[in-house]
């Protein structure tokens, strides 16, 4: 009887011990806190003015004044950013740091603009005309220094390292990457978007949307080679095979050539010559699942 | 380029057609409307002085930019001419913009607000403001409006333009920014904008040609332009601004590289909104100053 009244009560100590466990939360750090402290407020001659900012989706128009539907159509979540105030005569720097909704978005929101020299620097990273992008797991960097200098450009650069590596956290790139064939594809070219509007600034399809792209219909979009001409290839991934059959049907006009397979659309988008989308459209796609 | 100044003569020769037949008094004036077949006057006047070194506008010279070009967009003295954009009994907003990267130069605000209350308009009824519009007590009861704003590209509309620049007349501009703010030109035909703007002042002294990151911004694409392109028909003096982006464009990047996306607001701005015309055959170009790498 008393080994019984021991036993349950251990068994009850026991219970409330992993019931305790259970309550606590695991200690979880918020990214930010990393990279407040992880982005050192002096880098060479510039000084951060002031303390980091936060906007959110809303308070975003407020700060960026036409850009800010780039980075919600890629989930944005909120924005830290930081403003470094240059040595006489050097221009101010701008560090904004955007936490997207994955770690494909944030490859997104990079490809945006493909334009510069490639850094190294996170998981991507391109330079030109004083800014410097990057992603890095679910966060995509900018870094921009107000007019370039050779100063200001090393300590953009190193502004641009210490926030990577306070992000830390690394990501996935677009499983639907490999969708695009490898056969003339133009390196550096790729793009990841879930947008018409972001589509648009790759090229001009209008308001339509005719590929029904949105947050639940992700689409991946290259610039190929093809003879002596040249095409972007779009391809989209929708939920299921009736979602693109239905896409299929109302893009049909609006692109030179279309294919489906499954849940899978591929377009041919401002071939030049036209003659050249019927032979980039027949190229098998890649192993995106 | 080289300085120039509008001499009298300058300005009475351009004189006369369709914007002073349009304007015959304060209060006959509304928004451009010109008649089918009808010519939009536009007028681009540039001085090679008007930039300092710091690339800021020297006021004066600035002031007197203005003053010719009004002159002769309407065909008169300068004094008369903006006698007959705003009369003693108007209220006026000068709608700016505040852009941090590239504003409306403070000079000329200053320079319109003087002109403005040199006009006969009380100093109580005439505000400058951008961003504060949909508050300010004077744009509440504003009767007439001149807009002025910097040309720049944009990464929605293409190029951020004096049809744009209204675009803080609504809550949520961004609600505006589908198919590259194709629909731009129905915020004029709000009771708050329509028939109120007076002159359009689309400032192309340093103007952007190209922007980078997300603040679109970058010193390696603004250029010494020294401009201003005036008219009363916005889409006449977009579509003008435009072509010398354009064209800027082409000389920079070595080879066509179209504005992206298009900016078709303004040519939509016309035909959908009636608002002007975008067409370089039904525009009268007026060229004041220098014209040595106009690009156009």
């Amino acid at each position: 009887m008393v080994k019984a009244a021991v036993a349950w009560a251990i068994g009850i100590v026991v219970v409330g011990l992993l019931m305790s466990c259970a309550a606590e939360p695991p200690s979880v750090v918020d990214p930010a806190e990393g990279i407040r402290s992880g982005v050192p407020a002096e880098v060479a001659s510039w000084r951060a003015a002031g303390e980091w900012e936060a906007y959110d989706r809303e308070t975003i128009f407020g700060y960026i004044d036409g850009h800010a539907e780039v980075y919600l159509a890629y989930g944005m979540k909120r924005c830290l950013s930081q403003r470094y105030s240059g040595p006489e005569g050097e221009p101010d720097i701008v560090v904004d740091l955007f936490e997207l909704a994955s770690s494909a978005d944030a490859f997104g929101a990079f490809t945006h603009d493909r334009d510069g020299e490639v850094a190294a620097i996170g998981q991507g990273a391109l330079f030109r005309n004083g800014w410097l992008s990057f992603w890095q797991g679910p966060w995509f960097g900018s870094i921009y220094a107000e007019g370039e200098t050779e100063a200001s450009r090393a300590a953009v650069m190193a502004i641009g390292t210490a926030a990577a590596t306070a992000i830390g956290v690394e990501g996935e790139l677009p499983q639907l990457l490999a969708a695009l064939p490898a056969e003339g594809l133009e390196p550096h070219s790729e793009r990841f978007l879930r947008s018409q509007e972001i589509l648009n600034t790759v090229h001009y399809l209008g308001f339509d949307n005719p590929f029904g792209l949105g947050s639940e219909v992700e689409a991946v979009v290259g610039r190929y080679r093809v003879a002596d001409g040249g095409a972007w290839l779009l391809v989209v991934r929708y939920p299921d095979e009736a979602a693109a059959t239905l896409a299929e049907a109302r893009a049909a006009g609006t692109a030179d050539a279309l294919r489906r397979k499954g849940a899978i659309l591929a377009a041919v988008l401002g071939a030049e010559p036209p003659e050249i989308g019927a032979e980039l459209i027949a190229r098998p796609f890649g192993g995106a699942p | 380029m080289s300085t120039g100044r509008l001499s009298r003569r300058d300005f009475l020769a351009g004189g006369g057609g369709a914007a002073a037949a349009a304007l015959a008094g304060a209060s006959g004036l509304r928004a451009a409307e010109p008649a089918p077949g009808a010519m939009s006057r536009v007028v681009l006047v540039r001085r090679g002085d008007v930039l300092r070194e710091d690339g800021q506008p020297e006021p004066e010279v600035l002031r007197r930019m203005l003053n010719d070009a009004v002159a002769a967009l309407l065909g008169v003295e300068p004094a008369a001419a903006w006698r007959r954009l705003v009369a003693p009994r108007d209220v006026v907003g000068i709608k700016s913009n505040a852009w941090r990267h590239l504003p409306t130069p403070p000079a000329l605000e200053e320079a319109i607000r003087g002109e403005v209350i040199a006009a006969g308009v009380t100093p109580e009824n005439v505000a400058v403001d951008d961003r504060g519009i949909l508050e300010n007590p004077v744009f509440l009861r504003a009767t007439a409006i001149i807009n002025t704003r910097p040309m720049r590209t944009h990464h929605w509309s293409g190029l951020g333009t004096c049809i744009k620049n209204m675009i803080m007349v609504v809550p949520r501009p961004q609600e505006y920014h589908g198919d590259a703010c194709a629909s731009l030109g129905a915020i004029w035909r709000l009771p708050e904008v329509e028939g109120k703007v007076r002159l359009n002042v689309l400032v192309m002294l340093t103007p952007q040609f190209h922007g980078v990151g997300p603040h679109s911004f970058s010193r390696d694409f603004v250029w010494p332009y020294g401009g201003l392109i005036l008219g009363v028909d916005p889409v006449a003096v977009d579509a003008t601004g435009a072509r010398i982006i354009t064209e800027k464009r082409r000389l920079h990047f070595g080879a066509d590289r179209p504005i992206t996306p298009p900016p078709h607001h303004i040519r939509l701005a016309g035909e959908r909104y009636g608002l002007g015309v975008s067409d370089p055959e039904r525009i009268e170009l007026v060229r004041l100053g220098p014209m040595e790498e106009a690009l156009i």
